[in-house]
């Protein structure tokens, strides 16, 4: 029940009920208004002689004949007389106590000069409801003093009657309208809150805080809306919390993984400088190749950690990003002056290609930087046996395209530095957050890493 | 002797690390946290610094041994990688040098920011004898000094302080002009080509200052 008692749907019915009933509660008050409160129909001009429709007529009639009551007869004949110029139209009839009709002024009709009981029942008979319109009165209320007869057309009558009924249909139209108005008022109000109210709620879930989750609303009802607005607070309670949560396991995770990055590197470091200064020993050729690859072999583990480090942050958003405008072949030179010498002692042919004038795009320079480096690092590792490595870079329409190409084996291939899927992922999604295209064609002639921008971002 | 404060915790690599240096002629305070590092400081050549020690981090005891002696290299050697690790260190650390490093990479830095603070006394590169810290340069054949004009001085001495790093044009030229490169192409070959004629045995040879094609050159050390 409580249900219903602030429900919409209690509402709703409210209104429709109200509708269905107030069209005929509008005619009645009107009615009402018409009968109780007549000025408001009349119209300026005075009814004749007072009177406004049969009834009145017939009062009044009656209390002239009242007012004659024992009156003589040249008397009765003068007011009779009197009253029939009075009443417009109207006509006079008088019948005595003893049954003789002693005037009849301005009525067609031949009625008899004395009258019978029975001939008295067939004029009431005839007259009834009949045209002109009749009424009698006895002379002082008493039937032994005579009655008498007033006859007034009707169309006499409908024209003293027409004022009240000229503004009745207009005055009823205008009720009916302000109240069928007010129903469809109050109908809009209904409508419109509910409507603003969805709409309020619509514009709170597209707004997002910072967290990209909406904040929560005020409950505004207990109605259906306002239920809905509750489910609606305690969802963005439980996103929040879970949200939270997801914060506080991602951030515990980066934690493990930067530890672990640290103390992984601590004993490789030891490891390294313990096979550095065992290479000082006198060594067999054997042991010269070992220590060799351990050198190696602690180089590439530390680069792992290292992407697996970078991915850890980049997947989770955490890795600082700030773009701004920078001239990509200058960045690039940089990157192969500081590859250069390691390709050098590789023994690689290093061949540069770059566009002459600066080319500007909206780039983070450390993330292209590590691409470049992860890219280059790639070469190394697999296309050592190539000894070839081309950088090309130029300008194209709307943008650059920047290709480092080597001769080694193909990426497919297995060749002596696995690994590359986690570098080469840092790079995918990198490229991918600066825009740029990025496509890794490999055969078994070679490898082509190809960046590309094919409209200028600038700014 | 040139020394080092050697800030580190682990004693593994501390002891490696200390023991390399030494053999390369350096003095070697080794430390095993930031405690009394201070006191140490001005004494010191260049500091060696650790991130993650006992009580105070390395980028505290930085930050204080910077103020404490503004005129002491700071060398961060660390395990920790992130760019946010690496731009907090720079802020007060002339160099940010990751584990695992290889010991010579150590060393070419250190000897890197010794020169570029004017800790250097001498240096030799093949028939040149330069002496610090004002970068005099004396042909050892003749014995006589190599007089050079102001731009040519200019990019020697940035050569000499970045020993074996290819130099891109860009960064030579707005380092000796001190203006953004746009089109010092032209300007910035002639003034190597005088420089190369002053230096250089063989001018259309150039033995010293390396072209790397396309790159930029190099003064190897």
């Amino acid at each position: 029940m409580k249900k219903i008692k602030n429900s919409l749907l209690k509402k709703y019915i409210v209104i429709i009920l109200v509708g269905i009933v107030w069209l005929p509660v509008c005619f009645i008050i009107s009615s009402l208004l018409f009968f109780n409160v007549p000025s408001l129909f009349q119209l300026e001009k005075e009814p004749e002689f007072g009177y406004t429709n049969g009834s009145d007529l017939e009062q009044q009639w009656h209390t002239e004949a009242r007012q004659l009551s024992g009156a003589s007869q040249a008397d009765i004949e003068k007011r009779l007389r009197e009253l029939q110029q009075a009443y417009r139209g109207a006509g006079v009839m008088w019948v005595d106590a003893a049954g003789k009709k002693q005037l009849q002024l301005h009525i067609s009709h031949n009625y008899p000069e004395s009258w019978t009981a029975a001939e008295a029942i067939q004029f009431m008979k005839n007259t009834y409801s009949a045209d002109p319109f009749t009424t009698v009165a006895f002379i002082g209320q008493d039937p032994n003093q005579g009655f008498m007869v007033l006859q007034v057309p009707r169309d006499i009558l409908k024209e003293i009657k027409a004022p009240y009924w000229y503004n009745y249909g207009f005055v009823s139209v205008l009720t009916t309208l302000i109240f069928v108005t007010g129903f469809l008022a109050v109908s809009f109000i209904f409508f419109y809150r509910i409507r603003k109210r969805m709409l309020r709620l619509q514009q709170a879930m597209n707004r997002h805080g910072d967290s990209g989750i909406p904040a929560p609303i005020k409950v505004s009802n207990q109605d259906e809306i306002g239920h809905l607005e509750y489910a609606f607070n305690e969802m963005i309670d439980k996103l929040q919390s879970s949200r939270k949560r997801e914060q506080e396991e991602e951030a515990l995770r980066r934690q493990l993984v930067a530890s672990l990055s640290h103390d992984l590197r601590t004993p490789l470091t030891t490891i390294q400088g313990h096979a550095y200064r065992l290479g000082k020993e006198r060594l067999s050729e054997q042991g010269e190749a070992s220590l060799k690859l351990i050198d190696a072999k602690v180089a590439y583990l530390g680069r792992l950690i290292e992407n697996l480090f970078s991915y850890t942050l980049l997947s989770s958003g955490k890795y600082p990003f700030n773009p701004a405008r920078h001239d990509i072949v200058r960045l690039v030179r940089g990157a192969a002056a500081n590859w250069y010498p390691v390709f050098e002692q590789e023994g690689f042919d290093f061949e540069l290609e770059l566009a002459e004038e600066p080319i500007y795009a909206r780039i983070d320079p450390q993330w292209m930087e590590r691409v470049l480096d992860n890219l280059f690092q790639n070469v190394i590792n697999h296309a050592a046996s190539g000894q070839y490595i081309a950088v090309t870079m130029s300008a194209v329409e709307q943008g650059f395209e920047l290709s480092i190409a080597d001769r080694g084996p193909g990426v497919e291939s297995e060749s002596a530095g696995k690994g590359a899927g986690l570098g080469l992922s840092i790079v995918a999604l990198m490229l991918k957050d600066m825009e740029l295209e990025w496509a890794l064609e490999s055969t078994a002639e070679g490898t082509r890493a190809k960046i590309a921008q094919r409209f200028l971002n600038e700014i | 002797m040139r020394r080092i404060l050697y800030i580190e915790d682990d004693l593994d690599n501390g002891s490696w690390v200390k023991e390399d240096l030494e053999s390369r002629g350096f003095e070697v305070k080794w430390l095993q946290s930031g405690e009394g590092a201070t006191q140490y400081v001005s004494n010191a050549d260049l500091v060696i610094l650790d991130i993650m020690l006992p009580g105070l981090d390395g980028f505290t005891i930085g930050r204080r041994l910077k103020k404490e002696a503004p005129q002491t290299p700071i060398l961060m050697l660390s395990a920790r990688t992130s760019v946010d690790d690496k731009l907090l260190g720079l802020q007060f650390a002339d160099d940010y040098l990751t584990k695992p490093f290889h010991p010579d990479e150590l060393a070419a830095r250190i000897e890197v920011l010794l020169r570029r603070y004017g800790l250097t006394r001498q240096i030799t590169k093949n028939h040149l004898s330069i002496e610090l810290p004002d970068y005099r340069i004396t042909d050892t054949r003749t014995g006589e000094e190599i007089v050079l004009t102001g731009k040519q001085y200019q990019i020697m001495v940035y050569f000499l302080k970045n020993p074996n790093r290819i130099l891109t044009k860009e960064q030579i030229y707005e380092s000796v002009w001190g203006e953004p490169f746009f089109d010092g192409d032209k300007t910035l070959m002639v003034h190597i080509r005088y420089l190369r004629e002053k230096i250089e045995v063989d001018p259309s040879a150039p033995v010293i200052i390396e072209t790397i094609r396309g790159i930029g050159y190099r003064v190897k050390q």
